[in-house]
């Protein structure tokens, strides 16, 4: 008996990595390509959906003012909003290349925390523009239960409390 | 010898400064030999700098790290809770004494040879107790070296000119606007920062900072939103600092029509008569008030060609816990180098610079009534109202104005 739920927790497990792994890829995809309808689909439908973009300085100092404060389904809607709509056309855009390493998962309840290295190059499109990495920490909590993994919430820790570049897009 | 901009090593003397009040050379912006005419004469000279607010120290011990043009400075509220400013440098060898960007220590010790310094910047241990020093060495010969302060409705002020007037005179007609603008009465909440680093002199940034032209931000037409009604403005001479206040009005539809949470634009402050407020001061320092957000703007340049952005955001102290929030959640989404309405601005900031590179002036048109004095009133929504600055940047760095 006990083999039989060791092997059944293992399979769980690969399962739910697989499905963190998609959802990974399909975030990168969705920025790298700056979909933003995409990006949207990664969260989960319901109301408590967030995206915040902050960085280190400002977790540790208790400083809740973020680059993006997206902390309902409706403000990650107004994000997509504000850059395919308000901001069309008045910025130099950049391309972005994400690389992302997951670190930790573990469950929480119904749902996964998993922590991850990213590193985002930023290569603006035209000249005179240099390249730029923001680098930091994501943590996610993730809803694996459905059939393919949405977040239910991903904070994006930059490193550097000075951000090398103006961003339109998120993390 | 003193670096004299027109006079003795001359490095400056070939700037060509126009006759005409509304046209300023392209060149002031990217050469660095006026770059470091503009430390001496600007940044280390007789102005006085906004760089902190007491909220961002609240606690005695608490410090912050700035710049003042290439100059380290260390913030703190030291163990009586009196503000200083310090240049951040041990007074043995110079070595930077903090490296933290925020933090809270009641003494500083200085990693090179271990000299230690308590918050009232007193030199309080060296090792041997200073045996086999210079001959009349004591400890009370070697604080940290201190630069003037004053401080306006907690906003810290610094100068290192020796004839800088009073800040009082110096805001002149800025300080009302400047109080309305941190609640009357300066008893602010830190509630956090966006920085950033803009590629473009600290003049592109300044100018473009201070005249806002609506036509650059696509949401208010999306919202079909005024900003802000014409208000009173203020030039405070000679320095140019412009201040004003505009009657605040919504978008007609509260931002409905685009936005799932119209929160963003929403207005809870009291006094929509004054819901709109902006101070922009000779040489760098800026300030708004935009619906709910209270943004100081600590800015400082990083060489000719790069300028550091502290957006400053706080709530008041009698804020309750609905207000807080709300604040929070529109400081972040609504202005700053990624918010709704101001997003452009770090586009544009780039784009005047590479821009400036080429042969001639930039050219001022906008509410310009004569191109040889400067005696008429400038509308709101004016971008000669910078001119007034422009010609006290010219004399303060002796370019002639051609004949």
């Amino acid at each position: 008996m006990t083999n039989v739920t060791n092997v059944k927790n293992v399979t769980n497990e690969q399962d739910v990595l697989s499905r963190i792994e998609q959802l990974q890829n399909r975030y990168i995809r969705a920025l790298d390509d700056r979909n933003m309808r995409a990006w949207l689909d990664t969260f989960t439908l319901g109301a408590e959906a967030a995206y915040i973009c902050t960085n280190r300085e400002s977790v540790e100092g208790n400083l809740p003012v973020a680059m993006m404060l997206d902390d309902s389904r409706a403000r990650l809607e107004d994000r997509v909003t504000f850059i395919t709509k308000v901001w069309d056309g008045s910025f130099q855009d950049y391309r972005m290349r994400h690389f992302v390493q997951r670190l930790e998962h573990a469950e929480e309840g119904r749902l996964w925390r998993v922590r991850s290295n990213f590193r985002v190059v930023c290569t603006p499109i035209g000249r005179n523009q240099r390249v730029e990495s923001v680098v930091g920490v994501y943590e996610d909590l993730v809803d694996c239960s459905g059939e393919s993994a949405v977040f239910v919430s991903r904070k994006a820790i930059v490193d550097d409390s000075v951000f090398p570049r103006y961003l339109v897009y998120p993390i | 010898m003193g670096l004299d901009a027109t006079g003795s090593r001359g490095k400056v003397k070939d700037v060509r400064w126009p006759a005409a009040l509304n046209q300023v050379p392209k060149d002031i912006f990217v050469r660095e030999d006026v770059y470091r005419t503009e430390l001496e004469k600007i940044f280390y000279g007789p102005q006085w700098h906004g760089i902190a607010h007491e909220a961002e120290l609240p606690n005695p011990g608490d410090f912050k790290t700035f710049q003042l043009g290439e100059i380290p400075l260390l913030i703190n509220r030291d163990e009586s809770g009196q503000v200083n400013v310090f240049h951040n440098a041990c007074t043995h060898r110079g070595t930077q004494l903090e490296m933290a960007d925020r933090g809270n220590r009641l003494k500083f010790q200085c990693p090179y040879h271990r000299w230690t310094f308590d918050s009232s910047g007193r030199l309080t241990f060296c090792p041997g107790k200073g045996e086999g020093y210079s001959p009349g060495f004591s400890y009370d010969k070697y604080p940290l070296a201190r630069l003037r302060v004053s401080i306006f409705k907690g906003l810290i002020f610094v100068t290192m000119g020796e004839g800088t007037p009073p800040l009082e005179t110096y805001l002149g007609e800025t300080a009302q606007v400047l109080a309305g603008l941190m609640g009357g009465d300066g008893r602010l909440k830190l509630i956090g920062y966006h920085k950033t680093r803009l590629e473009c002199n600290w003049k592109t940034y300044q100018d473009v900072d201070s005249y806002h032209a609506p036509l650059l931000h696509k949401a208010f037409a999306m919202f079909n939103w005024a900003g802000g009604r014409e208000g009173v403005q203020y030039i405070v001479k000679p320095w140019g600092h412009i201040a004003s206040t505009s009657i605040l009005t919504l978008p007609e539809d509260g931002g409905r029509s685009l936005l799932k949470d119209p929160s963003l634009l929403e207005f809870r402050g009291e006094d929509p008569r004054n819901g709109s407020r902006v101070v922009k001061l000779f040489p760098m320092f800026g300030a708004v008030k935009h619906l709910d957000v209270i943004n100081l703007r600590f800015t400082n340049p990083i060489g000719w060609d790069a300028t550091e952005l502290h957006y400053a955001y706080f709530a008041h102290q009698d804020d309750d816990e609905e207000m807080l929030r709300h604040r929070i959640r529109q400081s972040s989404n609504l202005i700053g180098p990624s918010g709704c309405i101001s997003l452009e601005d770090a586009a544009v900031y780039h784009r005047q610079h590479i821009g400036s590179h080429t042969p001639g002036c930039i050219e001022f048109q906008k509410g310009v009534q004569s191109t040889s004095d400067f005696d008429y009133s400038f509308s709101q929504k004016d971008e000669a109202s910078n001119l007034v600055k422009w010609d006290y940047y010219r004399s303060v760095m002796g370019f002639e104005r051609e004949a």
